[in-house]
């Protein structure tokens, strides 16, 4: 059933023999069901009804830096040219939740983003931004409840109630058992956690995004575009369940939820499985969640250009691959989108690799009028039968997560790690035996060195990260510290929303890391479940 | 043996002519967890015939090193995507040289600028492969590390075998896995509780094991583990995964791993099973595992190596049922059902106990949640 033209051998398109997809493939195609208009059901279009002409997507460049206070430098001089929307980067240590003196934090405090381990720490990240003037990012996944009471108690110290707080948390811990393996609880207790925040932001925080379901790391891990699309939705959809579970009203939380996207190289594909992802999402909200507000049906989306297409071979290659991702996202239609930086592959992006990353964009949004249609490529036959054909291969997908008994069963068999490992493992081979080709790598290889320069970041962050741990730990009152991280223990225990626990354990300067060891010495440890 | 990969479509197309299957340790160090890389590598070079030992995530420098030198690998091979290799790296080198394995060469993979390959090709390191490296390139170079391996000197290796050093009895390992040992030695007589553990694939045998010996080490003995996973029938290389679930970020002294693929032997075990056994309790151990690939009908094996079998199972298995028909039951001397926290743990008792009686105790056991083994470490100790 494969229209792909993956087949290069051969120049048929579709099953008949032709390469051209024409009226009589398309036999009962009903654009009314299957489209409608943009900015209605089932949104295959757009999520809105004039999309770019009126609202470009939001350009959202994600970078870290060493330690709170140089990320704060950062941040200020960021809010002084325009920018309202900080994207803030955590470091592999504050991701893992763990804090900076951890043994196995070695050589990585704030190497790629910014080091947390405490209220301190947050309280300097944000020194001298009004957190009610802006909107804040946070890619954090396992310890994502404890960076998000930090960020509440440092609005409380800024009189900003928590109902003014905007901005997103990743908080996506599902995917991190598919792919990305910043896990630390097992899936049960970790998914509780997820709907605590949801729990807790429904009653406090009206304006905050809970989670940004990601099928980014699971593309970048090796998934097809397939399971890349079908595995975030079924997220979506266990993350949803469990919050009804909970007792939550859908249309109470679920037009806070968005997702985020991989656009890899496959330019009609991956366009297809933008405009699949937002028809498939609106049908399950509305028939098998019952949602009744539109909003609660709309995916909105980020997406980000693929860093695993990217090659140290000829980098500036690079610039060129993005740009053409890019323009997939745009007509695909996200609300937001990150582009990636030539000189990834070999080091943190430097300045000028990351402005030019932006310019890709701007270049898009201002100069090739692509944003002057909605939806240019709707009614397609081609890509319609694409965004079709995507779906169902989703739906088989979903019907088979359905047969193991849901999302955190087929985790339990090992089912997302084992799919996306043969299919990282099929496309190497795709690539070593020819049938698959990369520029500058496998074909038109030149020799020589790369030609861009390299970010270099300094050794002096983790010493001082260390210190001013250190310091913390034994200027606190141990006590209440003491008392703040029992409750929060027994609240594990009980099965209580850990967010006031957790509220409260920041306030008495618990860490990162203490709290995290509270909650896994009830929780538990995962190990990475049976597929490796 | 001269390995060559039987489909040329899906191989890589090198083919391996030594007369072993090389070994590999492949480890991530620190945390960062993208493991994309490192997969895909393992398969490919179990599909190239190699044999490959996974430390899984969140190793450290000692404890990645100290695996190398229970499993005498070839090559150590270290994926790193964090940046942090000029950090890491000579840590590792470190740890290597202390532990008397610098002959152990040292690969890394990962994202490294080109100024650094030079810095630490000069510290020591065999190679440095990019995420474009192709996977022929990597495989043939892992290979041509693998062949300068010199045999060792069994004479002297006994020697130091007998003094107690770990490297010598590893070596041995390697020596009885390889066919080499003079015929005339023998391992001297000893005195360790040789305890098998068996059960269906993924009902936790390799996690139980870990957790058991821990237990069992913090008494004060010494354990060892031998963990026999299946090897790649088509061309001799095999991913050995238990040995991931027995990590500890510590290396310590009192307790071994070593991991065999059963090179197609009988009842899930390895051909050379009961010398390995041999070898590693003469080195004065007071407990020896034996992890056994799956428990079909025809593995029944492990009883004749073993003084007593443990059978691993699990919730809503079905096993009980199954297994009660087959010789597996009989051969168990206890049952230990695991993952306990998982729905149906008290109707699969039920099962059990109507299919087996109450003669042979049955354990209750959640791995995860390290609930029920310290009884079962009691328990064995009165064996
Ligand atoms: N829920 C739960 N999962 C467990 C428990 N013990 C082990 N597991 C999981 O079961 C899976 C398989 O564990 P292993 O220890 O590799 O099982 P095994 O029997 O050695 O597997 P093979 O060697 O492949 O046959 C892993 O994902 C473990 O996390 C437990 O007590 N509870
Ligand atoms: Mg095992």
């Amino acid at each position: 059933m494969s229209v792909k033209p993956q087949n290069k051998k051969s120049n048929d398109v579709t099953e008949q023999g032709k390469p051209f997809v024409d009226a009589e493939d398309r036999n009962g195609f009903d654009p009314a069901a299957s489209l409608g208009e943009p900015g209605s059901f089932p949104f295959t279009r757009g999520p809105h009804r004039t999309m770019y002409r009126d609202r470009l997507w939001t350009m959202r460049q994600f970078a870290g830096f060493g330690s709170a206070d140089d990320t704060n430098k950062r941040f200020k001089y960021l809010l002084d040219h325009g920018t309202t929307g900080l994207s803030t980067a955590f470091d592999l240590p504050t991701l893992m939740g763990r804090d900076s003196d951890d043994p196995l934090a070695l050589g990585e405090v704030g190497r790629c983003g910014v080091a947390i381990s405490s209220l301190a720490d947050m309280r300097r990240l944000f020194d001298g931004i009004q957190l009610d003037k802006v909107s804040t990012s946070m890619t954090i996944n396992a310890p994502a409840a404890i960076l998000l009471a930090f960020y509440v108690c440092v609005g409380e110290e800024q009189d900003v109630s928590s109902e003014k707080l905007r901005g997103t948390l990743q908080n996506d811990i599902l995917k991190e058992f598919h792919a990305q393996n910043e896990y630390v609880f097992p899936p049960v207790p970790s998914v509780g956690l997820v709907v605590d925040t949801i729990e807790y932001c429904t009653k406090h925080m009206p304006l905050w995004n809970t989670v940004s379901i990601s099928g980014y790391h699971i593309r970048e891990a090796g998934a097809s575009a397939a399971q890349e699309l079908a595995f975030t939705l079924a997220d979506g959809m266990a993350y949803t369940e469990a919050s009804m579970d909970r007792g939550l009203d859908v249309d109470d939380f679920a037009p806070r939820l968005s997702f985020f996207f991989d656009v890899h190289n496959d330019f009609f594909e991956e366009i297809a499985k933008l405009r699949a992802a937002r028809r498939i999402w609106s049908r399950v909200a509305k028939d098998k969640f019952h949602a009744k507000n539109e909003r609660s049906w709309l995916l909105r989306m980020h997406c980000q250009t693929a860093g695993v297409t990217l090659t140290e071979q000829q980098p500036t290659n690079n610039l060129i691959r993005v740009a053409y991702q890019a323009l997939a996202g745009v007509l695909g239609g996200t609300q937001s989108l990150h582009t990636n930086s030539m000189d990834e592959t070999l080091a943190l992006p430097s300045e000028r690799a990351a402005k030019l990353a932006l310019r890709t964009q701007q270049i898009l949004a201002h100069e090739t009028e692509v944003t002057q249609t909605v939806d240019p490529l709707g009614g397609s036959y081609f890509v319609e039968k694409m965004t079709d054909e995507i779906e169902a291969k989703a739906e088989v997908i979903f019907a088979e997560i359905d047969s193991m008994g849901g999302v955190i069963k087929a985790i339990d068999r090992g089912y997302f790690r084992r799919s996306i490992a043969e299919s990282a493992q099929a496309s190497q081979k795709r690539i070593d035996s020819g049938e698959d080709k990369i520029v500058g790598v496998t074909d038109f290889v030149e020799e020589g060195t790369s030609e861009v320069d390299i970010l270099q970041i300094s050794q002096n962050t983790e010493d001082e990260q260390i210190a001013s741990l250190k310091e913390l730990k034994s200027s606190r009152d141990k006590s209440r510290h003491k008392q703040a991280l029992e409750k929060l223990r027994d609240g594990a225990r009980d099965g209580a929303n850990l967010m006031p626990a957790i509220i409260e354990a920041a306030k008495a300067d618990a860490t990162v890391g203490e709290m995290m060891d509270t909650m896994k010495s009830v929780f538990g440890a995962y190990d990475g479940g049976p597929e490796w | 043996m001269v390995v060559t990969t039987q489909n040329p479509e899906e191989a890589t197309g090198v083919s391996i002519t030594t007369k072993q299957p090389p070994r590999i340790l492949l480890a991530k160090i620190g945390l960062d967890g993208h493991d994309r890389g490192v997969k895909v590598l393992a398969r490919s070079f179990r599909d190239a015939g190699i044999e490959v030992i996974y430390t899984g995530l969140w190793q450290t420098c000692e404890s990645t090193v100290h695996a190398a030198l229970q499993e005498d690998v070839d090559v150590i091979g270290v994926s790193l995507l964090s940046a942090a290799h000029m950090t890491v790296m000579p840590e590792l080198l470190r740890y290597r040289n202390e532990l008397g394995i610098d002959h152990i060469p040292v690969v890394l993979g990962g994202i490294v600028p080109d100024a650094d390959h030079p810095k630490l090709k000069e510290m020591g390191i065999a190679s440095v492969f990019n995420p474009g490296s192709s996977v022929d390139v990597i495989v043939k170079k892992i290979c041509e590390l693998a062949a300068t391996r010199k045999t060792a000197d069994y004479d002297s290796v006994q020697d130091e075998y007998n003094k107690g050093n770990a490297l010598a009895l590893s070596q041995l390992l390697t020596g009885v896995q390889r066919g080499e040992l003079p015929d005339n030695w023998k391992a001297p007589t000893g005195k360790a509780k040789i305890v098998g553990v068996t059960g269906a694939p993924g009902v936790g045998k390799s996690s139980f094991i870990g957790k058991l010996a821990q237990i069992l080490c913090d008494q004060g003995k010494q354990v060892a583990v031998i963990a026999i996973d299946p090897s790649s029938p088509i061309t001799g290389g095999a991913l050995l995964g238990d040995r991931l679930r027995m990590m500890s970020t510590k290396a310590d002294s009192r307790f071994f791993v070593r991991s065999f693929s059963s090179g197609g032997g009988p009842g899930g075990l390895a051909p050379f099973a009961r010398e390995a056994i041999d070898i590693v309790n003469g080195f004065g151990f007071d407990y020896i595992l034996v992890e056994t690939v799956g428990a079909g009908q025809a593995d029944v094996g492990i009883r004749e190596l073993t003084d007593l079998t443990l059978l691993l199972l699990m919730p809503d298995s079905g096993d009980a049922v199954q297994f009660s028909k087959a010789g597996i039951m009989e051969i168990a001397g206890s049952f230990v059902l695991n993952k306990c926290d998982l729905h149906g743990a008290d109707a699969t008792e039920a099962q059990l106990l109507s299919a087996v009686g109450t003669d042979r105790p049955i354990w209750k056991v959640s791995t995860i949640r390290d609930e029920g083994l310290e009884d079962v470490a009691k328990w064995l100790a009165t064996q």
